[in-house]
C-alpha cells in the first residue's frame, strides 16, 4: 500500500521527529512508524472534540454507538476511541462518553458477511459494551406504522412470515447488484439508527474515511440522489432524528490500511476479508456496482492526488439545504428529505413521457430509490 | 441480429426490433427510433419553452455528430411542428489543420444539405492567433484553456454579427453529467451549477453601453440526448458528419469524468440522466441560488448568466487542460499543509450564507440572481462581458502576445501582427500589443 512507494523521499528519516527511519510517505511527508500513529490518532480524536472529558456532567454517562463491520475504517476508529478513553481516564479520572459498539448480523442475506464469533477477538482486545444484532431485527425494531415496515409486507409472504424471509424476499426482488449494493447499507444504517435510540446513545460514529465519503459524494450523484448530498457527508443531526458524526472524516482511506499493520499490536488479524490492497473488480464484469465503480475510482485518484479526494468531500459540504425545507417529506426507504414532492423518476425534463405516472408520488420512493426499486416497493 | 425468433418493436409492436435503445434498454425498429428521438427533443424544447415564432437561431455547428444532427433534427421538427424558426449554421474556424480544416467542409456540405446559410469566423480573424499557433506557442499542455475560452466569445461574436440573440449548441446528456461530475472533481459549484441549466446567457452588461455581443441566448435542445442515441441516430438518418477528435486532447478532469460517466452507463444505462437529474438538484443547493427552480433553470425568468470562460470545449471530446490534476492537487496540499500549520485560517470553507431565506416564494418562479459574488461588468479592453476588469481572453491574448519572442520576428509574424492589429479593430485585444 502506501508503505515505502516514494524511494527518494522515503529513504529519508522521519521529517516529524528528525530521528527515526521512516515507513511509508504521508501527503509528501516521510514518516517513521510512531509519528504515522499519532498523525492519525490526532486527526481522528480532533473531530471528537464535543465529547471531551470536560463537556461531559458528572455522573451522567455520553453514550455513542459505534458501528463494527469488522473493516478497516471501523475498527481504526474503534482502536483510536479506545486508545482516546484510555488517556482520557489516566488523565482525570473519568472519560468524556463511552461506547456501545454494535455488529449487525447480515449473514441471513449476505454470505460473504463476516462470522459473529469474530466479535470475540475484538472484545477481549477492547472492553467496551457490544451486541450483535442480526439485520432482520430492523423489522421487529420498526413502529408497526412506519413507512418501510408497511410497504415491506409484501402481499405474497403469508402472515406467518418471519422477518429473515421479509428481508431475503425484499432483497431477492432486487434486480441488479447495484440495487441490492444500494439497498442493504440503507436497511443497515436504518437498523443502527433505531439500535442507538434503543441503547439511548445520543450519536452514531461512521468510520468513513475521506475517500470513502467522496466515493459516496459521486455515488449518491451518479445514483440519482444529488439533492441529498448535504446530508451524505455532513456532521450533525440527521434525517433519521439522531446526530451522525464521522471521526475518520480528515484521513484517507490508504491511511487507515496502513495503519492496520503500524499499529502496535497490528489489528490485522481482527480484520475481516480483504484489507489491504484494493479489490480491483473488472470494469466490464455485469455484477460490477456504482459502488465499487466509485471506490476503484477514489482509490486510483488517492494514489497521487489525496488533496482533489479531500476537495470533493469539502465541496460537497458547501452544499446546503434551505432551513425551509429541512421539514420535507422523508423518501420511505433512504429516509432522505425530498423538497417539492419530486418523488419518483417523471415529471422533470429528462423525463420524456409526459403526465406518465406510474411508480409516482404514490410509492414515496425518491428518485434514486424509485431507480433501485423500479415497480416500487410492494 | 443471430436468427432467433424475431422480437417485435416495443412501440409499433409490427416491425422487427433491430435498436437496443442505449438509454432504456428497450428494443426498437429504425423508424421508431427515429421518431421516438425526435419527439423527445421536440419535448424538451416544448417544456422548457426553448424558442418563440419568428425567432432566429444559430446552431453552432462544428461538422461534429451533435451539431450535425442538432441541425437535422431542428430542421425537421421546425417543419413539422410548425415553430416558425430561421435557422441558421454558424461555425468557429479555431485554425486546428487536420481537424477543423476538414470538418469545416462538413458542414459546408451540411450547409447546402439542410439549405441552410453559413457563418464561418476564425480565431485568427477574431484574435490574431490560430489554434495552431497556440499550440506552438504554450505547448500542447493547457491549450483546451485557450480554445475553450475563445470560443465562448467567438461564437457570440458571431451571433452578433448575424444579428441572432439565440445560440444553440450540441451539447448532450453525456456531456452535461461530465461536466457535473468534473466540476464535483474540482471543486467547482458556481460552475456546476450553470452547466445544467438548459439555458445559459451572456448578460447584458452592468454598463448602459451595450455591445452588440452581450445578451446573446444560449441553450442546449440535447441536453437530455444520450450521446449514443446521437451516434444511432446519425447513423441511421445518413448524416454527415466529420468523427475525428481533436489532436489537441491531453488527459486530465474532463477525461477522468468522462471515462466515469461511460463506466456508469455500462452499470445502468440511467445513469447519465440520473447524474443530470442530480446536477440539477444540487444546482439548488449551492449558496447563493434562489432555490425556486423547480424548472431545472429553463424559465425564461430564471436564466443562469453564462461566465465567460465556461464550457470549455463544445466537442464532446474537448478536455481541458493536461497536468490539471496535478496542479491542483498542489496548490490543495500547500493550502492544507498551510492550515495544518495554522498559518492561516481555512478559508477554503467560507461560512455558508443563508441567503433568501425569507424571499416570499412566486409560485416557484421568482426571478434569481444567481451567483451573487460575482459582479458583472465589461472587459476594459474589448467590452466583453466579464466579472473581472479584463476578460478571460485578453488576459490570455496578452499573455500569447507577450511572449512572442522577438528574435524569430520574421515575415511570418508580421503578418501575425498584422491580423492582431485586425482583431484590434474589432474590438479586441488592443492592450495586448503593448510591448513584448
Amino acid at each position: 500500500m502506501a508503505v515505502k512507494d516514494n524511494n527518494d523521499i522515503a529513504d529519508q528519516p522521519c521529517r516529524r521527529c528528525k530521528n527515526n527511519p521512516s515507513v511509508l510517505v504521508v501527503r509528501t511527508e516521510p514518516l517513521c512508524r510512531e509519528c504515522f500513529v499519532r498523525y492519525v490518532n490526532t486527526k481522528i480524536i480532533k473531530r471528537m472534540e464535543s465529547f471531551r472529558v470536560r463537556h461531559a456532567a458528572p455522573g451522567q454517562q455520553r453514550k455513542i454507538l459505534l458501528p463494527l463491520s469488522f473493516g478497516v475504517s471501523s475498527l481504526v476508529l474503534l482502536h483510536v476511541l479506545d486508545f482516546q478513553l484510555k488517556t482520557q481516564s489516566e488523565k482525570s479520572g473519568r472519560t468524556g462518553f463511552s461506547l456501545c459498539v454494535v455488529y449487525i448480523d447480515a449473514s441471513t442475506v449476505d454470505s460473504s458477511a463476516p462470522d459473529a464469533a469474530m466479535l470475540q477477538h475484538v472484545q477481549e482486545r477492547y472492553p467496551h459494551d457490544y451486541a450483535t444484532v442480526p439485520l432482520q431485527t430492523l423489522f421487529e425494531l420498526l413502529p408497526l406504522d412506519d413507512p418501510l415496515l408497511i410497504s415491506l409486507c409484501a402481499p405474497d409472504l403469508p402472515s406467518t412470515a418471519t422477518s429473515s424471509d421479509r428481508i431475503s424476499s425484499l432483497l431477492s426482488s432486487l434486480t441488479s447488484s447495484t440495487a441490492r449494493a444500494d439497498v442493504l447499507p440503507m436497511l443497515r444504517t436504518r437498523l443502527l439508527v433505531e439500535e442507538a435510540k434503543q441503547r439511548g446513545c445520543e450519536g452514531i460514529l461512521w468510520g468513513d474515511s475521506t475517500t470513502k465519503l467522496a466515493e459516496k459524494t459521486l455515488s449518491e450523484t451518479a445514483k440519482g440522489r444529488g439533492y441529498s448530498l448535504p446530508w451524505h457527508i455532513a456532521d450533525g443531526e440527521s434525517p433519521l432524528g439522531i446526530p451522525f458524526h464521522y471521526p475518520n472524516r480528515d484521513v484517507l482511506k490508504k491511511e487507515l490500511v496502513a495503519y492496520i499493520d503500524l499499529a502496535d499490536p497490528p489489528l490485522s488479524s481482527l480484520v475481516h476479508g480483504p484489507s489491504a490492497a484494493s479489490t480491483t473488480t473488472s470494469m466490464s464484469s455485469k455484477t460490477t456496482t456504482i459502488d465499487e465503480l466509485m471506490k476503484n475510482y477514489f482509490e486510483s485518484v488517492e494514489e497521487n492526488f489525496p488533496s482533489i479526494v479531500a476537495n470533493v468531500v469539502r465541496t460537497a459540504g458547501k452544499l446546503q439545504v434551505k432551513e425551509t425545507r429541512r421539514t420535507a417529506a422523508q423518501c420511505n426507504l433512504c429516509n432522505m428529505p425530498v423538497t417539492d414532492g419530486r418523488f419518483g423518476i417523471h415529471g422533470w425534463g429528462g423525463d420524456q413521457e409526459d403526465g406518465l405516472q406510474s411508480a409516482g408520488p404514490s410509492s414515496g420512493l425518491c428518485y434514486g430509490c424509485s431507480r433501485t426499486i423500479p415497480n416500487g416497493l410492494r | 441480429m443471430p436468427p432467433k425468433a424475431p422480437t417485435l418493436c416495443a412501440i409499433c409492436k409490427t416491425n422487427r426490433a433491430l435498436i437496443l435503445r442505449p438509454k432504456d434498454h428497450s428494443k426498437l425498429c429504425k423508424p421508431c427510433f427515429i421518431t421516438v428521438f425526435e419527439t423527445e427533443i421536440h419535448h424538451t424544447i416544448t417544456s422548457n419553452s426553448l424558442f418563440h415564432r419568428g425567432e432566429k437561431i444559430a446552431i453552432g455547428a462544428s461538422g461534429g455528430k451533435d451539431s450535425t444532427v442538432l441541425a437535422s433534427v431542428l430542421k425537421t421538427l421546425n417543419e413539422r411542428y410548425d415553430y416558425g424558426l430561421e435557422l441558421v449554421l454558424l461555425s468557429i474556424d479555431e485554425g486546428i489543420k487536420g481537424y477543423r480544416d476538414d470538418s469545416l467542409e462538413t458542414v459546408k456540405r451540411n450547409a447546402k444539405q439542410y439549405d441552410m446559410p453559413l457563418t464561418i469566423l476564425g480565431y485568427e480573424e477574431l484574435y490574431g492567433w490560430t489554434m495552431d499557433q497556440v499550440v506552438e506557442q504554450v505547448g500542447k499542455k493547457g491549450n483546451c484553456t485557450y480554445c475553450g475560452v475563445f470560443r465562448r466569445q467567438a461564437l457570440d461574436r458571431g451571433a452578433a454579427r448575424l444579428g441572432v440573440r439565440h445560440v444553440v449548441t450540441g451539447h448532450n446528456a453525456d456531456d452535461v453529467a461530465e461536466t457535473v461530475l468534473m466540476n464535483l472533481l474540482r471543486g467547482d459549484l458556481p460552475r456546476l451549477s450553470r452547466s445544467t441549466s438548459i439555458v445559459t446567457s451572456t448578460p447584458a452588461a452592468a454598463s448602459g453601453d451595450l455591445k452588440s455581443h452581450t445578451n446573446i441566448k444560449r441553450s442546449k435542445p440535447l441536453k437530455y440526448a444520450y450521446e449514443k442515441e446521437i451516434v444511432l441516430y446519425a447513423h441511421h438518418k445518413n448524416l454527415d458528419y466529420f468523427s475525428t477528435e481533436c489532436i489537441y486532447s491531453p488527459e486530465a478532469f474532463r477525461g477522468s469524468a468522462r471515462a466515469l460517466i461511460k463506466n456508469l452507463e455500462r452499470v445502468r444505462p440511467s445513469a447519465i440522466l440520473d447524474v443530470v437529474r442530480s446536477g440539477e438538484d444540487m444546482a439548488k443547493l449551492v449558496p447563493g441560488n434562489d432555490d425556486d427552480r423547480s424548472c431545472g433553470g429553463a424559465c425564461s425568468s430564471n436564466v443562469p448568466a453564462a461566465e465567460e470562460e465556461e464550457g470549455g470545449c463544445g466537442s464532446a471530446n474537448g478536455r481541458t487542460a493536461g497536468g490539471e490534476m496535478a496542479h491542483m492537487e498542489r496548490h490543495l496540499a500547500q493550502n492544507e499543509a498551510a492550515a495544518e500549520n495554522e498559518l492561516e485560517v481555512e478559508i477554503t470553507i467560507p461560512k455558508p450564507k443563508k441567503a433568501g431565506n425569507k424571499k416570499p416564494k412566486a409560485n416557484g418562479m421568482a426571478p434569481q440572481k444567481p451567483n451573487k459574488q460575482q459582479v458583472l461588468g465589461q472587459c476594459k479592453i474589448c467590452g466583453y462581458i466579464s466579472s473581472q476588469e479584463v476578460c478571460k481572453a485578453c488576459v490570455l491574448l496578452e499573455g500569447l502576445n507577450k511572449s512572442q519572442p522577438k528574435n524569430r520576428i520574421e515575415v511570418v509574424y508580421d503578418e501575425k501582427e498584422n491580423q492582431v492589429l485586425d482583431g484590434a479593430t474589432n474590438g479586441m485585444a488592443k492592450a495586448a500589443l503593448g510591448p513584448g
